[in-house]
């Protein structure tokens, strides 16, 4: 076995025993990027240099003997629209194509002291907006699965890297799907945290209220230990929740004995498929056995929630993305005249086409006279979308649904059709509206070969449950491994 | 529903071709079709979380980043300022 393809739970073990230094680590997850990264193009920036001295950084702490984090020397990748300081942040766009931040985000300033060698940041959908990884101005990222297929997005680069063995970790952001679809796609875990839970500062603004960073690897525990790492309170965060957290790396135990797991029968109706459905209720049927109750339960405004997220997240991209004017930083078109051409023809040569359609969305849902019937009654469905879960979760501890209604498609299948697009995303929105965690575990493979995931919902803040439960499913199945390339 | 999209892109700043217009009208009458569908729910009036006010820090000044490296990312710079095209006569 190489050391790329170990978790990272199992190299903070090794590091700590001596058995391998973090140099050779790092090394062997850059061999790799540099052996199949052609063929994925996960990689958008690969940080080869920096990574070589903070694994050497690692290595001497370790021969000192000093305490360090579990992360510590463990090679993570960074999703391009998280702000790393003095390393290109372009969200995949032309827009943002030579923004350097000269800061860090709150993630990363938080990873600093926990010590990950970062070996690059990875490739997205344009500005997290998409379902497959296509929309980026780079490149299409493909799934180290199978080549003709895509990643899922946004995280695309998040999934890929980490399916791939190009990274042993990652950070991805999720709006309405962006960390779920692609672990499910790509067959590794993702969990898309409490809304809140992380900080948002320094992640550039898709939809403000819907949008959280989480993390992705091959399995539970190392989900936990990156997790672990980036919650917590945030004063530049104005939404940042106050409270204390406990080490669910530290605490994560396969448990899911006696708790009542709801199965949603909304996520298991038309537009999902016979085959992903079977291998889900496989899945619940695992989870029973190991002493969890299964009841079937609704939540009738499930069929909407696409609506109003696409509603919801259009009208907040719409205002966020106003920032980006070729003034203060990013593109700036070479020829204008006047101040109003400089504005539209910066914008309308960096914007791709999706980021183009959502911005034209949010502009018309929120205009005059346009207001009420669209964004106003999005919002009222999102406070029923929370309720109904709420009401679920009075008697059940957790819900369980497929992550994705079919696996991955191919590379172009649905670029030329948004709505067949966006209904990639019909099980994941949800939980972005109602602001609850929730995590996508591999639950077996579809005939085509493909990954299957299924998708653990918990209440708010109620990571821990979500995690031991999900490890009680891995020990159970087996660990999602490194695809062969 | 037939959008003017013309309007809405002047609104949001971006200029379209009519061949793109044309296209991205007719995306938009799609997406507009889905989105609509949604029930009529009674207004109670709160759209914020009671359950998650937010929280703002004390207008006090602190020293966050250096000028000079904010300035680095503007796409033209002239004695410490951003250049802009003429905004008055």
């Amino acid at each position: 076995m190489e050391l790329f393809e170990y978790t990272a739970s199992q190299l903070s073990g090794m590091l700590r025993e001596k058995k391998v230094s973090a140099a050779e680590v790092t090394q062997s997850v850059l061999d790799r990027i540099e052996a199949v990264d052609e063929k994925v193009k996960a990689y958008l920036t690969v940080t080869g240099e920096e990574a070589k001295q903070q694994a050497a950084e690692v290595d001497e702490l370790l021969a000192k003997g000093e305490p360090l984090s579990p992360l510590a020397g463990i090679p993570l990748a960074v999703k391009d629209n998280i702000c790393t300081k003095n390393v290109r942040t372009s969200c995949a766009s032309k827009m943002l194509g030579n923004f350097v931040p000269p800061y860090h985000a709150t993630v990363m300033k938080k990873l600093e002291g926990c010590r990950p060698v970062m070996v690059g940041k990875v490739n997205m959908d344009e500005f997290a907006m998409g379902s497959s990884c296509e929309t980026s101005y780079f490149q299409k990222t493909a799934n180290p699965r199978n080549l003709d297929y895509v990643p899922g997005g946004s995280s695309g680069g998040s999934g890929a890297a980490v399916a791939a063995g190009e990274a042993v970790l990652s950070l991805g952001s999720d709006t309405g799907g962006s960390i779920r679809l692609p672990s499910a796609y790509c067959g590794v875990v993702g969990l898309k945290p409490t809304y809140s839970s992380v900080s948002r500062f320094g992640l550039v603004a898709f939809a403000s209220s819907l949008d959280q960073i989480g993390p992705l690897g091959r399995s539970v525990e190392d989900v936990a230990m990156l997790y672990s790492a980036i919650c917590g309170y945030d004063p530049m965060d104005a939404t940042s929740a106050k409270r204390e957290y406990p080490d669910f790396y530290a605490n994560l135990k396969a448990d899911v004995a006696g708790k009542t797991i709801g199965i949603p029968e909304e996520y298991f109706a038309q537009g999902v498929s016979e085959e992903v459905q079977q291998k889900v209720m496989a899945a619940a049927k695992v989870l029973e056995g190991l002493g969890a109750t299964l009841k079937t339960v609704s939540l009738p405004s499930t069929s909407y929630a696409l609506n109003a997220y696409y509603i919801i997240s259009s009208a907040e991209a719409s205002s966020n993305l106003a920032r980006f004017d070729g003034v203060k930083y990013g593109y700036r078109t070479p020829e204008y005249h006047g101040l109003d051409e400089m504005y539209e023809k910066t914008r309308s040569e960096g914007f791709g086409d999706e980021v183009k359609r959502r911005i034209l969305l949010g502009t018309f849902v929120l205009s005059s006279g346009f207001y009420d019937a669209y964004y106003k009654k999005a919002k009222l469905l999102q406070n029923r979308i929370g309720e109904e879960f709420d009401q679920q979760f009075e008697s059940c501890d957790l819900l369980l649904t497929p992550t994705a209604p079919d696996t991955a498609f191919k590379l172009g299948e649905n670029m030329g059709d948004p709505l067949k697009m966006y209904a990639a995303d019909v099980c994941t929105t949800t939980v972005n509206i109602a602001g609850l965690p929730a995590l996508s575990i591999p639950c077996g493979t579809a005939a085509n070969g493909l990954p299957i995931g299924m998708q653990l919902i918990g209440p708010k803040f109620s990571e821990q449950t979500l995690l031991n439960a999900a490890l009680a499913y891995q020990q159970e199945t087996g660990c999602c491994a490194v695809a062969k390339l | 529903m037939t959008i003017d999209i013309q309007h809405v892109a002047k609104l949001a700043k971006l200029r379209l071709e009519e061949d793109q217009a044309q296209r991205f009208a007719k995306d938009m009458e799609n997406i507009v079709s889905m989105v609509q569908q949604l029930p009529d729910l009674p207004d109670t009036g709160a759209l914020i979380d009671p359950d998650h006010p937010m929280i703002f820090r004390g207008d006090v000044v602190e020293h966050h980043y250096d000028r000079k490296e904010l300035l680095a990312n503007a796409p033209q710079v002239k004695a410490g300022c951003v250049v802009v095209p003429k905004v008055v006569e």
